[in-house]
């Protein structure tokens, strides 16, 4: 039997002093799937992605990437696994430079700087970004700005990239663009949205989050159908 | 969303431009450091300082009421310190000599075309440089690379502090139409909280970001990176080849800030 890519088991979560946010989740996601959570504002989406790389972990319940467990120890590996696409791309880009910033991630975990800089170049190219690398990202169009978040998390080659509310704030023709880059991507993809239709082009499988509690699982076509 | 940029102006074209980025940081330092170390009682020197920075100001180009309203900022901050110092600070009753006035006033005095003098210099440099180049002359000049991410990473906080600003006075405004009057002074309170508590949360996400990418509360050698053959950057390749522009500006400037420093 395969590993699975994501293992959620009765996964349970509340921010200190609140009512629960995630109710007895329970998920598997295969290697190489395109994977939607869709849900209203509030579901516990966002919360959730953040359980994928440890930086939030439930008091009760298990989180388990290709068969690791989501711990204290394997965080470093976890994070080299999982990549994360922020909402806004602006939370994502700090440094100086675009290239210091798609270099953070392969720097952290210990590379050459060689290898960093041959990622750099790859993650870039892969995005369409050759020739930005000098360039403060502040001074980019939203546009440009979720590609060189992507690649600074591409740059680390993640088995998994998780992203939320990748569609939010676009026009349609950036849409499209977003649509087309999330489908050759050759990793597990994880997609968080309120938007249903882009979820529906891209994903083969959907869950339905409401109220911290996975509604429905299942194919695009029989979710859609159900409405 | 349009950002208030820190180097909004740093694509001008001036003869303070086209200085050498290790230049204008060493200069601004110094004039900041002279200007700052002037006794307090002194508030004279200060002033006359001011025309120097009249004359940066017009040869660079940035609009007079952008260093303006960036002073604007810093008032009331300012008007506590000074504040605080006429009510707190020493007194020997000693009156200067044909002015009446006490030591607490002339310190406020000081403390106030200090802290001006500070935003007016800083802006200045900021505006009259990309920020990158600037962190590029840090590291030429030999500065510790952490000095350099750490002025990064307060860079990139202010831009999420102006954005938030700019974020909820437009709700503001669109909410009050019209000139604000002082009877809208609790606007202003539950715009200033509600800055604050964007701002944490934008930093949480930020921080949240970083984890993700490996950040464990040391930052990556990115100097290891710069030094590598692939990457070194422009400036340091090019030390030493500065032009006589620079030269005349690093020299003159100074001597000029220094000899009022010094006689004023
Ligand atoms: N950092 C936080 N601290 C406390 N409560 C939070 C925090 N982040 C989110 N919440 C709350 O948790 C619930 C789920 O939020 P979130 O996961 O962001 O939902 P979604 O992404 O589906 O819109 C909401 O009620 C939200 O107010
Ligand atoms: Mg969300």
């Amino acid at each position: 039997m395969n590993t699975p890519a994501v293992s959620i088991r009765d996964l349970s979560f509340a921010y200190t002093g609140q009512e629960q946010v995630l109710d007895h989740v329970d998920l598997e996601i295969q290697p190489g799937e395109r994977f939607g959570i869709i849900g209203p504002s509030g579901a516990g989406k966002s919360t959730l992605l953040l359980h994928l790389n440890g930086i939030l972990r439930g008091r009760t319940g298990k989180v388990e990437i290709g068969g690791i467990p989501v711990g204290e120890e394997s965080l470093p590996e976890i994070r080299r696994r999982v990549g994360l696409v922020f909402q806004n791309p602006d939370d994502q880009l700090f440094n100086p430079t675009v290239e210091e910033d798609v270099a953070f991630g392969p720097l952290n975990m210990g590379l050459s700087s060689e290898e960093t800089v041959g990622r750099v170049e790859k993650a870039l190219g892969a995005m369409n970004l050759e020739g930005f690398e000098k360039l403060s990202s502040h001074h980019l169009s939203l546009g440009e700005r979720k590609r060189v978040a992507l690649a600074t998390v591409l740059a680390m080659r993640p088995d998994i990239v998780a992203f939320d509310e990748p569609f939010s704030n676009l026009n349609p023709a950036m849409v499209e663009q977003v649509i087309g880059i999330v489908s050759g991507l050759k990793a597990t993809v994880i997609i968080v949205s309120q938007s249903i239709i882009p979820v529906l082009a891209v994903c083969d499988r959907i869950a339905v989050l409401n109220e911290g509690r996975i509604a429905a699982v299942g194919p695009v076509d029989v979710i859609a159908s159900t409405g | 969303m349009q950002h208030a940029f820190l180097d909004r102006y740093s694509d001008l074209d001036s003869p303070l431009h086209r200085l050498d980025p290790r230049v204008k940081l060493v200069v601004f330092t110094a004039i900041l450091l002279m200007m700052v170390s002037v006794p307090r009682d002194e508030p004279l020197t200060l002033l006359l300082c001011y025309p120097g920075l009249a004359i940066l100001l017009a040869l660079s180009r940035v609009p007079v009421s952008y260093i303006l309203r960036r002073c604007l900022l810093v008032t009331p901050f300012v008007l506590m310190a000074a504040g605080v110092m006429m009510l707190t600070g020493e007194t020997n009753g000693r009156a200067v000599a044909g002015t009446g006035a006490d030591l607490r006033s002339l310190a406020a005095l000081s403390i106030v075309l200090k802290a001006f003098a500070a935003v007016i210099v800083l802006s200045l440099l900021t505006s009259t440089e990309r920020f990158h180049r600037l962190l590029e002359g840090m590291r030429a000049l030999g500065l510790p690379p952490l000095l350099g991410v750490l002025s990064a990473y307060m860079y990139r906080y202010a831009f999420i502090l102006s954005e938030e600003v700019m974020r909820t006075s437009r709700a503001r405004l669109s909410r009050t139409p019209g000139p604000l009057r002082t009877g809208r002074i609790r606007t202003y309170g539950n715009q200033a909280a509600m800055i604050f508590i964007r701002s944490w949360e934008r930093s949480q996400t930020v921080y949240n970001a970083m984890c993700s990418r490996g950040f464990t509360g040391e930052f990556p050698p990115t100097s290891d990176l710069r030094s590598s053959d692939l990457r070194s950057s422009d400036l340091r390749s090019r030390r030493g080849d500065l032009r006589s522009s620079d030269l005349v500006f690093a020299l003159i400037v100074p001597a000029t800030f220094l000899a009022v420093r010094l006689w004023g």
